[in-house]
């Protein structure tokens, strides 16, 4: 469990969730302040631009206030699940909507930006060799390596196979490990 | 003979799903425990990567927009079938109140018109799936009053049926619900020719 969702399930309690799930406005602006910057970090890791992760915060809170009557449990912890499983739905459709507008961004081996070769001798920040990395080898790895989804959760949410999952991983490590060198 | 682990060997290994030839050189081989170790702390570092806060404030156009839909499916499902009732039951009025005139005849084929047209802005409203699109706030206010006022039009449909008033006035409902109906769905053609769907 990362602090950041630690510190949401210390602020909502059980109360607050079933008031939500009623459909109460004020109780999901609660949900909201709580989870915002949980969504909208994920949706930053995964998506193109700043403007493309606020909508995705944007559609995810709809997705909430519209489904939340369905969730199944009351726990703060079942709610930080369903929220980010939303949040990594919408954040993933919105990449493959940018893959089909530039249609030639993606290739198998990844995109452009993965086409540039890293300038001799410069050791990119982490920050940066994650931007560097194509939108699905990013998207993979954050979802796998930091968010805990298994390559089967990850398969489906993307339509792909786990295969696909397993090896846009490896592609993305390879890369980080390249560009950031020794990490010492 | 393989000399190192792969990548997608050494992360099967730290994921637990190497398999037993990975597994035992990643335990016995400097190199690929160094690469392992490489990743554990590169995993660390992303988990370490600064949290962002959103820019701006998004709950107050979340929250029109959710309130909107809400009220949208209010009207759909009372609106439906109190409409329908109400529009069958007009007609009979209309058809009943002035037997015979030309101006009976002209009125009743208006509302029929009317409706037809009210129907047809609805099927092209429901075409455009406006629950699922993103709207900034000055949109969705603007809708939002659309929609209000289309509501208010069809409490006045379904009253004046209750009280089998004029024709006329029935005809200036549907009229009103028209124009307003054609304003509701120039705002979302607007706004999905804007975004490019």
């Amino acid at each position: 469990m990362t602090g950041a969702t630690a510190a949401v399930i210390g602020v909502l309690d059980d109360v607050a969730v079933e008031r939500a799930k009623t459909g109460d406005l004020d109780a999901l602006e609660r949900v909201y302040r709580s989870y915002e910057g949980l969504v909208y970090t994920m949706a930053r890791r995964i998506c193109r631009s700043e403007e493309d992760a606020e909508d995705v915060l944007q559609e995810t809170f709809l997705e909430v206030c519209r489904s939340i009557r369905g969730l199944r449990g009351t726990g703060p912890g079942s709610l930080t699940a369903w929220v980010k499983r939303i949040a990594a739905s919408k954040a993933l459709m919105r990449v493959r909507r940018e893959k089909y507008r530039d249609a030639d961004e993606f290739v198998e081996d990844g995109g452009a930006s993965a086409t540039k070769p890293p300038d001799l001798g410069l050791q990119l920040d982490l920050e940066t060799a994650l931007l560097r990395l194509p939108e699905t080898s990013r998207a993979v790895v954050w979802l796998h390596d930091v968010e805990g989804y298994t390559h089967e959760d990850i398969a489906e949410m993307m339509g792909k196979t786990v295969s696909f999952s397993k090896s846009q991983l490896a592609r993305a490590h390879t890369r980080l490990r390249g560009w950031l060198g020794g990490e010492s | 003979m393989r000399k190192h682990c792969t990548m997608a060997e050494l992360l099967a290994v730290r994921d637990g799903q190497g398999n037993a030839w990975a597994q035992a050189h990643a335990d016995e081989c400097p190199y690929c425990r160094h690469e392992l170790d490489l990743i554990y702390r590169r995993v660390s570092a992303l988990r370490a990567l600064q949290a962002y806060r959103p820019p701006r404030d998004r709950w107050d156009v979340i929250r029109e927009q959710a309130r909107r839909e809400r009220r949208g499916r209010t009207i759909r499902r009372w609106g439906w079938n109190s409409l329908a009732a109400a529009a069958g039951i007009a007609l009979l009025i209309g058809i009943r109140s002035i037997p015979g005139t030309a101006a009976g005849e002209q009125q009743t084929a208006e509302l029929q018109d009317l409706m037809a047209q009210s129907r047809t802005l609805e099927a092209a409203l429901h075409s455009y799936d406006p629950n699922s699109r993103v709207l900034n706030g000055r949109a969705a206010g603007i809708i939002a009053d659309l929609e209000d006022r289309i509501a208010v039009v069809d409490a006045g449909i379904a009253q004046v049926d209750r009280e089998r008033a004029p024709n006329t006035e029935l005809v200036n409902l549907w009229r009103n619900r028209v124009d307003l109906m054609d304003a509701l769905v120039n705002v979302h053609v607007t706004r999905a020719n804007y975004v490019g769907f």
